[in-house]
């Protein structure tokens, strides 16, 4: 419980990292993956509103993870940098084959699954195994945003 | 009748449930299936080779004589089968999905006697990865399941005979005596396991499936004389439309050759954006809201990555890698090579520009504002189309012996400019470049006012300063170009009844296009001369030659993407989405 102010104040950092680079790298044309939209879109059709909302999600996400990242680092006694660029690898494997691959197209309810057939009709295509339908290099950008987060808050943590 | 065992391709009738679709000719076989995607690797391909490539059979033992039609309003279809001893009706579809636990892809194959005692066979050859693959034969519980990797097939039936595997042929015979019904069911699964559903279940998604095509088609809005027609187009477009993502396949089949015997056999199964465009703009028109909404998101995520350049073609992930390659398959009546993929997305095709102004400013129209960040894209796509105008392209056909200067593309990208300040005009576009597409757009049409009309042809084009005459030109009067110069729309139309029909349909051009072989009549240009006769005012003209090409559908109301003028048989890709569009556009041409 110690780690709570610190967690959360690296988790608002980290979380503010992992959304630059993901919105960088969509600017960039490396990947159609915006996660404030696939998030903020569960709640409204306006794509700019979607995006406002998906942000807040986003932030709110990132603190929720940064408080289980602290937990996690009291239970084994320590907490680095590195510590943290691990968890955040495995935080990235989790988010791209089953957190956004598979959770998140059963509850969005305008997220087309492979299941989705012509008596349903799907605003947003699915991810697909490690996101890649949204570009080939959606993984690897998931991935460094995520090592990024994870080393932030490993790093901002003290227990 | 089959000709080394294929079939004719207008004795074919379509099924699907927006995810994939399959074939089935009138003789009761299944020849064409891709699992679990429309543009996945197929399991069933006796289409593209009648030995190797895979089908699922069922038919009267002894001779017989069938007829056929949809359920009305639906894509359940319905083969009669008459024989010296009796008759049996068979209802295919490809069930959509309901509350109870369905398996990932289902189709149900009902057969019930209506008179006398009919002897039936039927046979199950499934053929993995487009005939590549050698199943696993073998039993589960009972069930006959065949395998090959992640992919997995079974065949449950109920009063159809004990079936054997043999050779990885599972088959199977039984008698229909009157008021029998029996019924088959062939189940597919991918990377993940098998569901069996009971008789019941699959009963009851039957008439689910009846009842939901039935529901969609009753809330379409056109009304007109060719309603039945442009209900079957609708279907039929609703069918390719890739439910997962909102996109679109050009058609459910690959490498239907375009001349028996011929080399230029295509893979349409993937997302052209000038198709998806034409698409929304059909949706909206015939008030499917909801599926335009679903496509015009697709299109912009799609191109998300490409902006503001854009891909001729995408595939049905969105992704734009599609290498393509030949099969060893004997090809539809040895028509060789047999591609997949396709290499046209590599090719810069001006026209589509236009068609995704077109399409925005069409949805803009139906009452669904763009939203500002689609504003900014399409503003900066503009700007692309101003610097990229005066470049020559593949243009509209995918010549591949170009690029040219289109007159076809040219005049699109007028469209997009002149489409473009109209949004912005109204707010839904940035307009601080307002000024450079409204220049850009007086001089596209300056351009093609000098360098693409012809005083020798009395026609504008196909390329500027060519004296020939191309059927996208045709285009023109729809997309609302020339409202200054209609003597001179009048005068194209006419060159193209004269230089390129053929009775009533229309050859694209006479040109080389770098494709060795030749090809037939191409249905959505006959649909387009309709729309554009319909648009100059020449309204009788345009009936009457609508009258003339509704007859040319199969029976139960497809088109495949060309037809021989000599005698009449379907070729190139089947059920082609390209005519089917043109068909609903001539109809409300029409109205």
């Amino acid at each position: 419980m110690a780690a709570i102010p610190s967690s959360l104040a690296g988790g608002f950092i980290g979380t503010l990292v992992l959304i630059t680079i993901i919105r960088a790298a969509s600017e960039f044309g490396w990947t159609r993956m915006d996660l404030a939209f696939l998030l903020g879109s569960t709640v409204t059709v306006n794509r700019r509103k979607a995006k406002a909302i998906g942000y807040t999600f986003q932030f709110l996400l990132g603190l929720v993870f940064a408080l289980l990242y602290g937990e996690f680092f009291e239970i084994i006694g320590r907490a680095s940098w590195w510590l943290g660029a691990l968890g955040g690898a495995l935080h990235a494997v989790f988010v791209a084959t089953v957190l956004v691959n598979v959770l998140l197209p059963v509850v969005h309810p305008r997220m087309g699954t492979p299941e989705t057939a012509a008596n349903e009709i799907a605003l947003i295509e699915p991810p697909g195994f490690l996101m890649l339908n949204y570009g080939r290099n959606t993984f690897l950008i998931t991935l460094l945003a995520h090592v990024a987060y994870g080393a932030i808050v490993g790093w901002a943590i003290r227990i | 009748m089959r000709i080394d065992g294929y079939a004719p391709i207008e004795d074919y009738a379509l099924i699907g449930d927006g995810r994939t679709a399959a074939l089935v000719a009138r003789d009761g076989a299944i020849d064409w299936l891709c699992l679990p995607n429309l543009d996945s690797p197929s399991v069933l391909a006796a289409i593209l080779d009648a030995t190797r490539g895979g089908t699922f059979e069922l038919q009267p033992a002894i001779p017989f004589q069938s007829s056929r039609r949809y359920i009305p309003n639906t894509n359940v279809l319905e083969t009669t089968f008459t024989t010296d001893r009796g008759s049996v009706r068979v209802v295919d579809a490809m069930t959509l999905p309901d509350r109870r636990l369905e398996a990932m892809r289902e189709i149900v194959r009902s057969v019930e006697g209506l008179s006398g005692t009919v002897p039936m066979r039927w046979r199950f050859a499934p053929r993995f990865r487009y005939g590549a693959g050698t199943p696993r034969a073998e039993w589960r519980g009972g069930i006959p399941v065949a395998t090959c990797g992640a992919e997995a097939v079974a065949v449950m039936s109920w009063d159809a005979g004990a079936p054997a595997w043999i050779d990885h042929t599972l088959e199977g015979r039984f008698e229909a005596g009157e008021g029998s019904c029996a019924m088959l069911a062939l189940i597919g699964a991918y990377a993940e396991p098998l569901v069996f559903p009971q008789r019941a279940a699959l009963a009851a998604r039957l008439d689910g499936t009846i009842r939901f095509w039935q529901q969609w088609i009753d809330t379409r809005k056109y009304q007109g004389p060719w309603r039945d027609q442009v209900a079957r187009s609708a279907l039929v477009l609703k069918t390719l439309i890739f439910s997962p993502s909102g996109a679109s396949v050009a058609a459910p089949t690959a490498s239907l050759p375009e001349e028996i015997g011929g080399h230029r056999n295509w893979d349409y199964r993937f997302c052209w954006l000038r198709d998806s465009n034409f698409l929304i703009d059909a949706l909206i028109e015939l008030g499917c809201f909801d599926e335009a909404l679903s496509s015009f998101w697709w299109f912009m995520h799609a191109t998300a990555l490409t902006e503001p350049d854009l891909h001729v073609l995408y595939r049905l992930d969105g992704g734009v890698g599609i290498p393509e390659r030949e099969l060893p398959l004997d090809g539809y009546r040895h028509s060789r090579p047999v591609r997949i993929g396709n290499s046209a997305v590599k090719q810069m095709q001006l026209d589509i520009y236009g068609a995704l102004f077109e399409t925005a400013w069409l949805y803009s129209e139906g009452h669904h504002a763009l939203d500002r960040d689609t504003g900014v894209v399409l503003g900066r796509i503009a700007d692309r189309v101003c610097d990229i105008w005066r470049c020559r392209d593949s243009g509209i056909w995918e010549v591949r012996n170009g690029p040219f200067h289109f007159t076809h593309s040219k005049v699109m990208c007028w469209v997009a400019l002149d489409r473009a300040a109209r949004l912005a005009g109204r707010g839904e576009l940035p307009s601080r470049h307002l000024d450079r597409w409204t220049r850009e757009a007086a001089a596209i049409q300056e351009y093609v006012e000098t360098q693409c009309w012809s005083d020798r042809l009395r026609s504008y084009t196909r390329i500027a300063g060519s004296d020939d005459v191309d059927a996208s030109l045709l285009m023109l009067p729809l997309v609302g170009y020339g409202t200054t110069t209609v003597e001179r729309l009048h005068r194209t139309i006419d060159a193209v009844n004269r230089d390129l029909r053929h009775g009533d349909v229309v050859y694209r051009y006479h040109a080389d296009d770098g494709v060795p072989g030749g090809e037939g009549c191409f249905l959505n240009c006959s649909f387009w001369l309709v729309a554009a006769l319909a648009k100059v005012g020449r309204k009788d003209e345009a009936a009457a030659l609508m009258e003339r090409l509704v007859a040319r559908a199969n029976d139960v109301g497809l088109y495949s993407e060309e037809v021989d003028p000599h005698t009449g048989v379907f070729l190139g890709n089947f059920p082609q989405a390209l005519v089917h569009l043109a068909l609903i556009e001539a109809a409300c041409a029409l109205r």
